[in-house]
């Protein structure tokens, strides 16, 4: 076990499986001198050179399309977005193409290809760089949708992303890059997609979050467990394949459910999941699932204003308390 | 030779984003700006002597390192400022921040986040005048960088095809964050070698030097407004700081930067008006000062303002009437 | 063509029961003779089966309910039939005139719920969460009644969980001993029970009352008043409009049961064993059919003669009486009749009679013998019309000629409804038995 940040944890799986395999190579901008504007390829330049550590114009159409032809001809490209909401400058690429080729050749071409960036509030970077988009490719079928929201999770998720023969977006977050956690040490460290993690388990009401909201879930059961509410909190890992067993199970058991989310709540992946709760788990449910999301407008610039948009742990609370029908004080 | 009040106009503007640009640097480092910005020092060349041919009914666009361009294009530098520090007296009600200053009153179509994204909105402007049957005119300020996105392709290859009165103007600062361009770009000379490719006249020159960029700005002009189309203009130049304020800059040599330095467009063109008696030294200096002046009192316009409500936060999302 | 499911009828005077299981959910299929549900009288603890096939469209009253007999308390049939009709009856089912009217208890609530009763309208729409339905499905409760906290009266779990546990934190009692444990000021708690798995039975607060008064008014000799109420009552009630609603006469027969007991012996030897009553049953079905008078109803329309014999058989069972019933007794062999009367005296000591097992008699033949009764008077069990009493067989000395003689000697006594029959075939009719008893060959 080691202590490292998500970025640092990315990074040295990145570097063992470059190790370990000879067709993986990573393309994007500013990743070789620079190391990535976040670090997350620090370093690789001087280990495998410029071939293998490529950067790239901005040219996302294209540097994303080259990666699928790679994919395609038995290379194991990584594909780093600066943005994800860069994923639009690129999207017939990704969703035309990556997403339906291997079915539309009738399960002949094969596409290991990672799609990897940063998404999400956190920096002050505004409506066109602060958004988060995973709920696109859960939509189209096609490309795996992974959200590791630790360092660890980032790590064994991002190894089985690699050695996955399809393509799959891998959404990291920029507020997440610099915190810090446990990662094995083990080079075959990996987590299945499609394998939920109950990071606490509770009776009376099940939280789902992605990314910044796992930590959120986690504080907001702490502070209820004082007021005598025990909170159960899931984090999906992976929206394609998701893990519905695991989610219905827990609200089976519970009854309640509130799902929460940075992406904006209107067709959001929590639309997709509490649908999918109600489906499954009706007759279980003392009250409807609750969904939270970034209200229905662009993201703002100003810090008070973007904290009015996206989902606060009060809101949770809040959340929490109407599915128990609790008075809110 | 320029119009004397042009000349005066352009370097009091060159004054005006210098000192606006090194105030925001200052604020950052005393972290009174969220986020980051993108400073265009050393590139005032550019903005000042492109906006100062155009009127406020013709168009711009321009890219995340726009406070040339907005301030050229008669931004007022408190509300400006006050858009940098999000707050509600800012151009966008501090919903933008930085690189999403606009101002349609005075013809900016907006500053982009978007590499690229600003070619084809430009392209649009000029399509409304085009429509319209005005003899405005739009130009797309973009860097080299912005020349390998698909938008540049397609945005010259429409104004090409239809004819449409917009000026491309390609900042080449070298550097895209870290990338060379000649990691980058297939290209020495974006002007000249792939206007062809668009059939459309296409230059590469010194975008330090207004004399240069007001030579190829008014001449592109004129052939807009003939009716005759588009033009490339590669405009070579250099940013003195890094991409964003923070950025440590391990691409780039500090020997390389102090070359650049030495090319100050401001000090060049200072030295072209004393020469040719446009403007005594102590004029200049007093033009400088006045800048300053009038930074300082954006940014206490700015630090007064009010922060914006977030009772308000979900207004303008649509056009209610 | 739906079924209704009626709360049957369980002993002669039985008036009501508490549902306490249903073993089949609504919407569950259910066959014919099914166990269906279970039910407690203050005397029995009885499990009835379904007397259909089909599906239980819906239970109309759940479990804790006390439901007077004959009235519906679930619907069976198939899928989409309608339901209304039974669900608006309240009254008793088409079965007559029962003129032993049921006497409703004013106390018809649940054993011991102090759940909050909603203020419901007739039909209004219960709002109720998934998972609150699911668990009072689960417990088999019947949460229309239940008070929600939920908004706008929203029915939550833990309101349906606050109503189990109280039901069941509460010592399980009868009806009628919770109502005498509160005329007596009796907590239900401190009192321990005898009825089945613990519940609390009448008697056993009587004992508790008992034991508190004797403990209290040490050597005083002003004797002691018990309750009056509850299933005395209705007792008390019933057996005054049998007697008040019929003319009831009696008639008293001695007979010789030497040959029925030489019959009886030569069978055994035979290796067919019967009982005095398996014979007494076929005697008494032959002679009915020469006087059908006897085995009557008094209807609206008229006096019905049955051309049938249903012989109810009264049978002494746990702190109460059952009449199970031996349908086409008289199309029945003896052996038949032994093999039936064994099994339905079998199944109601064990509490397991179907309501068609009780129900349709034409006649009854009750029999205290065992109690070293000689002779008694029955009431007649009413819509029939006539009742036959018979005591222990004693050997007694009888005049036979010239001398004294001992005889196995049983004594018949006749109840019979003089609305409808006279003296005169009364008497004929128990001739007729006698006639057949001193001659068993008369049966073949």
């Amino acid at each position: 076990m080691s202590i490292k940040t998500y970025a640092m944890a990315i990074r040295d799986v990145i570097a063992e499986e470059m190790r370990k395999d000879q067709t993986v190579f990573i393309m994007g901008e500013d990743i070789a001198k620079q190391g990535g504007i976040f670090g997350c390829t620090k370093g690789l330049l001087d280990e495998f050179g410029g071939e293998r550590v490529r950067i790239t114009p901005i040219s996302e159409a294209g540097f994303v399309g080259a990666g699928i032809g790679a994919a395609c001809a038995g290379m194991r490209p990584i594909v780093e977005l600066m943005y994800m909401d860069f994923t639009y400058v690129a999207m017939d690429q990704l969703l035309n193409q990556a997403a339906k080729i291997r079915y539309m050749f009738g399960g002949k071409a094969t596409i290991p290809m990672v799609v990897r960036g940063q998404q999400g509030v956190g920096r002050g970077n505004a409506g066109q760089h602060s958004q988060c988009v995973e709920q696109f490719f859960l939509h189209i079928p096609g490309m795996k949708v992974i959200m590791p929201s630790s360092p660890a999770d980032a790590a064994g998720l991002l190894r089985t992303a690699i050695r996955d023969n399809n393509p799959v977006m891998f959404f990291e977050h920029k507020a997440l890059y610099a915190t810090k956690g446990e990662v094995s040490d083990d080079p075959e460290f990996a987590i299945p997609f499609g394998k939920a993690n109950v990071l606490k388990e509770g009776k009376d009401v099940t939280i789902i979050g992605t990314h910044l909201y796992v930590g959120k879930a986690m504080n907001v059961a702490k502070t209820l467990a004082a007021e005598g509410i025990d909170v159960e909190v899931i984090d999906p890992r992976t929206l394609v394949p998701m893990d519905t067993e695991t989610m219905l199970n827990s609200v089976k058991k519970t009854g309640r459910a509130v799902v929460v989310h940075e992406a904006h709540k209107i067709g959001g992946a929590g639309a997709e999941i509490a649908s999918m709760l109600t489906e499954g788990a009706f007759k279980y449910l003392d009250a409807p699932v609750a969904r939270l999301g970034a209200k229905q407008c662009t993201l703002p610039f100003n810090l008070g204003l973007e904290n009015a948009v996206v989902p606060q742990e009060e809101d949770i609370i809040k959340a929490v308390k109407s599915v128990l029908y609790q008075s809110q004080n | 030779m320029l119009e004397k009040e042009r000349m005066i106009s352009i370097f009091k503007t060159m004054n005006n984003i210098r000192k606006f640009e090194e105030k925001a640097y200052q604020l950052f480092e005393q972290n009174k700006l969220r986020g980051s910005v993108h400073l265009c020092i050393g590139q005032e060349a550019i903005p000042a002597t492109v906006c100062s041919l155009l009127r406020d009914e013709d168009y711009i666009t321009s890219t995340h390192r726009g406070h040339g361009h907005c301030i050229a294009k008669g931004a007022e530098l408190g509300k400006a400022m006050a858009e940098l520090m999000g707050k509600a007296t800012g151009y966008c009600k501090g919903r933008g921040g930085s690189m999403h200053i606009a101002d349609l009153t005075k013809g900016n179509l907006g500053a982009n986040a978007i590499v690229g994204g600003g070619l084809p909105i430009a392209v649009g402007g000029a399509l409304a005048a085009k429509l319209k049957g005005t003899d405005q005119v739009a130009v797309s300020f973009f860097g080299e960088g912005a020349s390998n996105e698909g938008t540049f392709h397609e945005a010259i290859n429409l104004a090409s095809v239809w004819k449409l009165p917009v000026i491309f103007i390609c900042e080449n600062n070298l550097y895209g964050i870290s990338c060379h361009a000649s990691e980058s770009t297939s290209v020495v000379d974006i002007g000249t070698s792939r206007a062809s490719g668009y059939n459309i006249p296409g230059y590469s020159a010194d975008g330090n030097d207004v004399l240069t960029i007001n030579d190829l700005v008014e001449k592109a002009i004129a052939r807009a407004k003939a009716g005759e189309g588009p033009t490339l203009i590669e405009l070579k130049t250099y940013r003195w700081l890094g991409h964003w304020t923070g950025d440590p800059q391990v691409y780039r040599s500090k020997e390389e930067v102090e070359e650049w330095k030495q090319k100050c467009p401001i000090k060049r063109f200072k030295e072209y008006l004393i020469n040719n008696q446009v403007l005594t030294s102590a004029e200049c200096d007093e033009i400088e000062t006045d800048a300053l002046n009038q930074v300082e009192a954006a940014t206490k316009f700015a630090l007064e303002s009010p922060e914006p409500d977030p009772a308000t936060v979900m207004e303008d999302v649509f056009c209610e009437n | 063509m739906a079924t209704r499911v009626i709360m049957p009828k369980q002993g002669l005077q039985m008036t009501e029961g508490t549902i306490t299981k249903w073993l089949i959910a609504e919407g569950e299929k259910v066959e014919l003779e099914q166990p269906l549900f279970e039910m407690e009288t203050d005397k029995l603890n009885i499990e009835i089966v379904s007397s259909a096939s089909g599906t239980l469209l819906k239970i109309i009253r759940g479990v804790g309910e006390t439901v007077p007999i004959t009235e519906i308390i679930a619907v069976i049939g198939e899928p989409g039939e309608e339901l209304a009709e039974f669900i608006s009856q309240e009254g008793p089912a088409d079965s007559p005139k029962v003129s032993e009217a049921v006497e409703r208890e004013t106390d018809t609530k649940p054993a011991e719920t102090e759940a909050p009763k909603a203020q419901r309208n007739e039909g209004e729409r219960v709002f109720i969460t998934p998972r609150a339905k699911t668990l009072a499905e689960d417990k088999v409760l019947n949460y229309h009644n239940l008070e929600g906290t939920g908004p706008e009266g929203l029915i939550l779990e833990r309101d349906v969980l606050g109503y189990v546990e109280q039901v069941s934190a509460l010592p399980k009692a009868s009806p009628l001993a919770a109502k005498v444990a509160r005329q007596n000021e009796v907590e239900l708690s401190e009192v321990s029970g005898s009825g089945a798995r613990g519940k609390i039975m009448k008697a056993d607060v009587e004992a508790a009352v008992e034991a508190r008064k004797s403990k209290a008014a040490a050597g005083s000799r002003s004797g002691k008043v018990i309750p009056f109420a509850g299933m005395r009552q209705v007792i008390s009630d019933r057996m005054m409009q049998s007697l008040h609603g019929m003319a009831q006469a009696n008639h008293r027969m001695k007979v010789d049961m030497s040959e029925v007991i030489r019959f009886r012996e030569k069978l055994k030897s035979s290796s067919i064993k019967v009982s005095f009553t398996d014979i007494l049953v076929k005697v008494v079905s032959k002679a009915l059919l020469d006087f059908p008078i006897v085995n009557s109803s008094l209807t609206e329309q008229g006096i019905l003669l049955k051309d049938y014999v249903n012989m109810g058989l009264a049978v002494a069972v746990n702190n109460g009486l059952i009449v199970p019933v031996i349908k086409d007794a008289d199309l029945m062999s003896l052996e038949e009749i032994s093999a039936v009367a064994a099994e339905l005296i079998d199944k109601a000591k064990k509490g397991g009679l179907k309501p068609d097992d009780y129900s349709g008699g034409t006649f009854t033949i009750t029999n205290l013998g065992m109690f070293e009764i000689d002779e008694f008077t029955a009431i007649i069990n009413p819509p029939e019309s006539a009742i036959l009493a018979v005591g222990k067989i004693d050997r007694i000395p009888v005049v036979e000629g010239e001398n004294i003689v001992i005889r196995p000697v049983m004594m018949l006594s006749l109840t019979y409804d003089h609305r409808v029959i006279d003296g005169a075939p009364a008497a004929q009719f128990l001739q007729r038995v006698k006639q057949i008893m001193l001659n068993p060959y008369l049966l073949i």
